[in-house]
């Protein structure tokens, strides 16, 4: 009952912090909507083919650019305050659960406003859109998991943002694979089932391996 | 430097191992192309071996916090990143003349450059640090979801290459291998792996030694008789 | 005869490179409050860790509130000590209010806004409740981070540069900080600069020098 308190505490507080300075909103938002919308000028302006490869780019821009989301001010707690909660009987466990539950609800908000710039700037079509209610949260999940796990492998460390990036996306890869093919099922009426088993595998193995490794990670000497 | 039993051993299976991948007959369909074969494959071989042993390194020192876990971890990383690349490269230059691309997007080749960006974030990770347990405790954790994720990674990308079939028949990994053939393969698998024993122990001592080396020792000044008095402003 | 509250013998702490403490004998007796003086870079802060039980040292043994160091016993008794760093633990987008509402909240283990506005009003801050923490002066934040202690009513109080950015008013927080602690039978162990401020507020003094404590009756 405890834990369930704590995970609430910090959950509620973490969120509050970040609607109050607005980095996930008012930057990575726009910053993903940028990309959206230069990488045609790049590749050309054929409307088919982005039709066709929009889906692809969104979840990889999601992707890239949800490790922004998962790196925030808000979510790096500073090492004062780390301290402070290590002091007050914080149970590791109950932070990184905290920290992905606050990670997991900006991650759909970003997909959803990265979402809405997609179908205006590329005009896809899905055979079917309700699945996405399953695709968004579960590729949302696992990028939250890994993106706390890894900034919490790197915490105290100068050049971290850089190096979460090289960390979290190769191990990502799965989450893209699924999240791009079931929407590509979806696209041409294919079946999605296989991507979304995969989505719900990788979210349970990062969460049993964040929960195991937050005690190791949290009492590590500094 | 001297020469350890396994130096020698490792040298002596390269070379004989070399010799055999020379001597064989050339592969009737790709001709001496195929001769990439003998190195391509055994350092896709050694990226697996090394990824396991780092695994086993990692969880070992979770459990033990003994450092010298830790160091064949690193260790068993840093040899793997190179024969990943070496892997990668061969994969390559191997299929250049068959496909006409240097990247055909083959699954296992795809998963190789997946496996090698997680080794540099890994090598990238184990730099970061200078307090050696700090970098253990850390490393052991990355290494142990890195490469546990590795089976979802192949599963995901060969699923996925599954729905995209290769633009010819002609395959340079090709699965029915002549006898002559098959011995030369086994002769250089052998041979990299000793020399992967090899180079690896060989790092870790040389870790052990600059773990070492870099330990204060209680005799030593304190990092504060650094700090003297300021010279300016008139302070003595 | 009770058992001091912090007792460290012959605790070392190594890094790559760099000794930072060679052998601290330390002992802090129920009821009392010690002052830690030294150079810049001469390992107070890394041994008000140590004493906090953040920090493990590379060797030697110790007690903290009767738990051993460098072993799980120091998690239950990890609530009962009470730490001010150099750093803020203060989000920056909450507001003071909602800063030490979360702290107070996590050490009570239940909602406690009212605790909160309470131990700030004590503070002298009750008119900046919602100010944002990262538009108040380090000295109000300060300030924050004392009202949070005393919500903790810690055994142990580890106060580190105490008065950095306090003006003379805030400063008389820190003395009735230590007096509530040793008052109840705990022990205090403050690292300062300034001596004539806060020589007066303890029982003695250490100097660390050289990785080694020097101690005086204050």
């Amino acid at each position: 009952m405890r834990m369930r308190s704590q995970i609430r505490t910090l959950l509620r507080f973490e969120l509050r912090d970040e609607f109050r300075g607005g980095e996930v909103g008012l930057v990575v938002v726009p910053f993903a909507v940028v990309a959206l919308l230069t990488i045609p000028m790049a590749v050309g302006i054929d409307t088919p083919l982005l039709e066709r490869i929009g889906p692809g780019i969104y979840w990889s821009i999601i992707m890239l650019f949800g490790v922004l989301v998962t790196q925030r001010q808000s979510s790096t707690a500073p090492t004062a305050a780390r301290d402070m909660l290590r002091l007050a009987g914080v149970d590791p466990a109950a932070r990184f659960a905290a920290t992905t539950l606050a990670t997991f609800v900006l991650l759909v908000a970003f997909e959803i406003g990265a979402g809405l710039a997609t179908v205006a700037l590329y005009s896809p079509a899905l055979d079917s859109w309700w699945p996405l209610a399953a695709l968004l949260p579960l590729t949302a999940a696992g990028l939250a998991m890994i993106g706390t796990i890894a900034g919490n492998i790197v915490s105290g460390l100068e050049t971290k943002t850089s190096l979460v990036a090289l960390i979290v996306v190769p191990i990502a890869v799965p989450l893209l694979l699924g999240a791009a093919q079931a929407t590509e099922g979806l696209r041409v009426g294919a079946g999605i089932l296989r991507w979304v088993l995969l989505l719900a595998i990788v979210d349970v193995v990062l969460a049993v391996a964040g929960v195991l490794t937050a005690r190791p990670l949290e009492e590590s000497p500094r | 430097m001297r020469a350890r039993p396994i130096d020698l051993a490792a040298i002596g299976t390269l070379l004989t191992a070399f010799v055999a991948g020379l001597v064989v007959p050339p592969d009737a369909v790709q001709g001496d192309l195929q001769r990439i074969m003998y190195v391509h494959v055994p350092s896709a071989w050694l990226a697996y071996l090394s990824f396991t042993v780092t695994l086993v390194g990692s969880v070992a020192y979770l459990r033990s916090r003994s450092l010298r876990w830790d160091r064949l971890a690193g260790a068993s990383a840093e040899v793997g990143v190179v024969f990943t690349g070496l892997a990668l490269a061969t994969g390559m230059i191997w299929g250049k003349p068959v496909w006409g691309v240097w990247w055909t997007w083959d699954a296992r080749l795809v998963l190789t450059a997946v496996m090698f960006f997680i080794y540099l974030g890994y090598l990238a990770l184990r730099r970061s640090f200078d307090d050696p347990e700090l970098r253990a405790r850390r490393s052991a954790v990355l290494g142990v979801i890195a490469v546990l994720q590795i089976p979802i990674v192949h599963f995901s990308v060969t699923w996925w290459r599954g729905l995209h079939q290769p633009p010819t028949v002609l395959r340079p990994d090709n699965p029915q291998i002549d006898s002559p053939l098959l011995f030369a393969l086994l002769m250089s698998v052998a041979a990299f792996t000793v020399l992967f024993i090899a180079l690896v122990t060989r790092r870790s001592n040389l870790a052990a030694a600059q773990d070492a080396a870099g330990e204060s020792q209680l005799a030593d000044p304190t990092a504060g008789a650094a700090i003297t008095s300021p010279t300016l402003g008139g302070s003595s | 005869m009770t058992s001091p509250t912090v007792s460290l013998r012959s605790v070392a702490v190594r890094k790559p490179g760099a000794l930072i403490l060679r052998s601290i004998d330390l002992e802090l007796a129920p009821g009392s409050a010690t002052a830690l003086f030294g150079a810049n870079g001469s390992g107070k802060t890394t041994l008000l860790r140590v004493v906090a039980t953040l920090l493990r040292p590379s060797t030697g043994t110790g007690e903290v509130l009767g738990a051993p160091l460098g072993t799980a016993a120091v998690e239950t008794v990890r609530k009962r000590i009470g730490l001010v760093g150099h750093d803020t633990t203060l989000y920056p987008n909450l507001t003071l209010g909602e800063n030490l509402e979360l702290a107070a909240s996590i050490v009570l283990g239940r909602s406690a806004r009212t605790e909160a506005h309470q131990a700030l009003e004590q503070v002298g801050l009750a008119a900046a409740v919602d100010r944002r923490a990262a538009r108040s002066s380090n000295g109000m934040k300060r300030r924050v981070e004392f009202a949070r202690l005393l919500i903790v009513a810690p055994d142990l109080l580890l106060l580190d540069e105490a008065h950095v950015g306090l003006d003379p008013d805030a400063s008389k927080l820190v003395e009735h900080l230590i007096t509530d602690v040793t008052s109840r039978g705990g022990s205090a162990l403050v690292v300062a600069h300034e001596e004539e401020r806060v020589k007066p507020i303890v029982d003695r003094t250490l100097t660390l020098v050289d990785g080694i404590l020097a101690g005086a009756a204050s």
